[in-house]
C-alpha cells in the first residue's frame, strides 16, 4: 500500500513536471516561430511583408526536443556517474543542452534569414541577441523538466530505459504534444490575428501575417507573451496528462489481472477522452453554427 | 483541383510497381535466410517478428491525421504537426509502456504498448479540438468527405471559405488512437524481438550473466526499436506526401505500397539489429 501511495505521489510530481515543460516548451516554438506556422514567417517576405519575427526553425520541434533532452538526459547520466548530486547533475545537463540549442537558434535564423536576402528581409542583429536569450530561457525549463521527470520515472518508479534513451522517448512526445497543441493558436490565432476570429484563414491570405504591434514593430516576444495565454498552457496541459495517465495507469493498476488491469483501465481512459471530444465537437457545431460569408466592413 | 493549389492530388489507388514488389521479396528473402543462418530459429522468428511490427507501423501511420502548416492556419483539417514525428511521438510513448510492462509477459507488454500509443492520440487529439474550439472558436469541418461515417455530421456548410476544412472531425480522431495504438504494439514488438536475442546472445559473449547484461541489452534493443520506428514513419510520410484526414481519406488507399516498403525495410534494418552481436564477437 505504502509503495502505490509512493507511486502515486511520484506520478503526480512527473504529471506536474510535464505540465511546466509543455507549457514552456510551445511557448520557446512560438517565440522561435518553430513549429508549422514557421512556413508562413519564412513565406511573408516573399510576398513582400518585411517583418521582425525570429524563426528558427531547421527541424520540427519533436526531433529537436528529442535531440536536446536526450542530450541534457546523457549530460545529466554522465555526471551522475561520476557521483554528482542528480539534482545538480540535471542541471548542468539541462544548462549545456540549452547552449546547443542557443548555437541551433542562431544558425538557424541567421541561414534562413539570409536566404530571403534576395526580397528584401534583413537579419536584424537586435532581433537576434534578443529573442535567443529568451527562447534559451525557455528550452532550460522545457529540458530541465523532461529530464527530471525522466529521472523520477526511472529512479523512483523503476523503468528499465537508462536516462538517455528515456529522454529522446520523452523528448520526442514533448514536441508532438506541444506542437499538436499549441501550433494552430500561434499560427491562427496569432499570426493571422487581423483575420476573421472563428473561422479558418483563406488560402489567398497566405503570407500577410500581423507585423506591426500597438507600438512599433511586432517582434517574437509579444508573440511569445500572446501563446503564454493559451497556447502554452494548452500544450502543457496535453503533455501532463499523457505523462500522469501513463505512469497513474501502470502505477495503480498493474498490479491487478497479472498486468491487464493497466491495459483496461488505459482503455477505459481512452473512451472517457472520446466521450469528451464528442461532447466538444457537438457543443462548437451547436454554438457556432455553420460558416456565414462576413459582410464587408461599412467604414 | 486542390483548393491549396499546386499539382493535382492523386488520392486514388496507387498499387505497388511490379519491380518493387520483386525486389521488396527478394530482399526479404535475402534478410530471413541470412538469420536463419547466423541466430537459427530464434533470430528467424525475430525477424519475422520485427517484420510484423514495421509493417504495423507504416500501416499505421496512415491512420494519423496530419495537416501539417495549412492546419496551424486552420486552412486544412488535422493535426498541425509532421505525420512521422507526431506518430513517433505516439508510437514512442506506447514503447514506454510496453518496454515496461515486458516481466508480465508479452501480450501483455504488447497491449500496453498499444494502449500507451493510444492513450497519446486520444489526449492530444482531444486538446487538439479544445484549442480550436475555445480558442479559435472553429468547429470540425473535414474537407475530403461530406459526411462523418461514424456520427454523420455534415461538414460543408461548416467549412470556412477558402479553406480545406479544419479542426479535428470524429473520425479523425478515432483514426488518431487507432494509428496510435498499432504504432505502440508494433514498436513494443520490435523491442521485444530484439531484446530476446541480445539476452540470448549477450551473455556468452561478454562472459557476463543474464542480469549484468540486461542494461546493454534493454538499452540496444530500445534504441534500435526508435531507430526502425522514425524509418517506417518516415517512409509512410513520403507514401502519405503531406497532409492526411484519417481511414476516410482517398489517401488512406495508399498503404499497400507503404506496408511492402515497411516490410523490406524493416527485414534489411533488422538482419542488421540481429547480426550486431555477431559482428561484435568477430572484431
Amino acid at each position: 500500500m505504502e509503495e502505490i501511495v509512493f507511486g502515486i505521489g511520484i506520478t503526480a510530481l512527473a504529471g506536474a513536471l510535464a505540465t511546466v515543460a509543455g507549457a514552456a516548451e510551445d511557448t520557446e516554438s512560438d517565440i522561435g516561430s518553430q513549429g508549422d506556422p514557421n512556413s508562413q514567417v519564412q513565406l511573408a517576405p516573399q510576398m513582400g511583408y518585411i517583418h521582425r519575427i525570429f524563426n528558427k526553425a531547421i527541424a520540427g520541434e519533436p526531433p529537436a526536443y528529442g535531440l536536446w533532452v536526450a542530450l541534457g538526459a546523457g549530460l545529466a547520466w554522465a555526471f551522475m556517474a561520476m557521483h554528482i548530486n542528480p539534482i545538480l547533475a540535471i542541471v548542468l545537463g539541462s544548462a549545456l543542452a540549452v547552449f546547443v540549442q542557443g548555437v541551433y537558434a542562431t544558425t538557424a535564423y541567421l541561414g534562413r534569414t539570409a536566404s530571403l536576402a534576395k526580397f528584401g528581409q534583413p537579419v536584424y542583429i537586435d532581433i537576434l541577441k534578443s529573442m535567443t536569450t529568451v527562447t534559451m530561457a525557455h528550452a532550460f525549463i522545457a529540458i530541465f523538466a523532461t529530464v527530471a521527470m525522466c529521472h523520477l520515472m526511472i529512479s523512483a518508479l523503476g523503468h528499465p530505459f537508462p536516462l538517455p534513451l528515456l529522454g529522446l522517448v520523452w523528448g520526442i512526445a514533448l514536441g508532438a504534444a506541444g506542437s499538436a497543441t499549441g501550433n494552430p493558436f500561434y499560427g491562427k490565432e496569432r499570426q493571422y490575428q487581423e483575420q476573421k476570429f472563428g473561422a479558418g484563414v483563406p488560402i489567398s491570405a497566405s503570407g500577410n501575417i500581423v507585423r506591426y504591434a500597438e507600438a512599433g514593430q511586432r517582434n517574437s516576444l509579444d508573440n511569445g507573451f500572446f501563446s503564454a495565454k493559451l497556447g502554452g498552457p494548452a500544450s502543457g496541459v496535453c503533455f501532463g496528462l499523457i505523462v500522469f495517465f501513463e505512469l497513474w495507469r501502470t502505477v495503480v493498476f498493474e498490479p491487478f489481472a497479472a498486468g491487464w488491469g493497466a491495459v483496461v483501465i488505459g482503455v477505459v481512459v481512452i473512451l472517457v477522452f472520446a466521450v469528451i471530444d464528442r461532447y466538444i465537437e457537438v457543443w462548437a457545431r451547436k454554438t457556432f453554427g455553420p460558416y456565414t460569408v462576413p459582410e464587408e466592413a461599412s467604414s | 483541383m486542390s483548393a491549396l493549389g499546386g499539382p493535382k492530388q492523386t488520392g486514388g489507388i496507387q498499387p505497388p510497381t511490379g519491380t518493387g514488389l520483386v525486389v521488396s521479396i527478394v530482399l526479404i528473402i535475402i534478410a530471413l535466410a541470412l538469420a536463419f543462418f547466423l541466430v537459427q530459429m530464434a533470430g528467424l522468428i525475430a525477424l519475422i517478428g520485427i517484420i510484423i511490427g514495421g509493417v504495423l507501423i507504416g500501416f499505421g501511420v496512415h491512420f494519423v491525421p496530419v495537416g501539417g502548416a495549412p492546419a496551424a492556419m486552420g486552412q486544412a483539417p488535422g493535426i498541425a504537426t509532421g505525420v512521422a514525428m507526431l506518430a513517433a511521438g505516439a508510437g514512442l510513448a506506447g514503447l514506454f509502456g510496453g518496454a515496461w510492462a515486458v516481466p508480465l509477459g508479452i501480450p501483455v507488454a504488447l497491449a500496453g504498448g498499444a494502449v500507451g500509443g493510444g492513450l497519446l492520440m486520444a489526449i492530444t487529439c482531444t486538446m487538439v479540438n479544445v484549442i480550436y474550439v475555445f480558442g479559435m472558436g472553429i468547429p470540425a469541418a473535414s474537407g475530403k468527405v461530406a459526411k462523418d461515417p461514424i456520427t454523420g455530421d455534415t461538414f460543408p456548410e461548416y467549412k470556412s471559405q477558402g479553406t480545406e476544412g479544419h479542426g479535428l472531425p470524429f473520425i479523425s480522431w478515432v483514426g488518431g488512437v487507432i494509428g496510435g495504438a498499432l504504432g505502440g504494439f508494433g514498436g513494443t514488438l520490435i523491442y521485444i524481438e530484439l531484446l530476446e536475442v541480445y539476452q540470448a546472445q549477450l551473455p556468452a559473449l561478454l562472459g557476463a550473466t543474464v542480469e549484468q547484461i540486461a542494461p546493454v541489452a534493454v538499452s540496444l534493443a530500445g534504441i534500435f526499436a526508435i531507430g526502425m520506428f522514425l524509418m517506417n514513419a518516415v517512409l509512410a510520410a513520403y507514401n502519405i506526401t503531406g497532409t492526411i484526414e484519417g481511414p476516410h481519406d482517398p489517401k488512406f488507399k495508399r498503404f499497400p505500397r507503404a506496408v511492402i516498403a515497411a516490410a523490406a525495410a524493416s527485414a534489411v534494418a533488422g538482419i542488421f539489429a540481429i547480426a550486431l552481436s555477431g559482428l561484435l564477437g568477430v572484431f
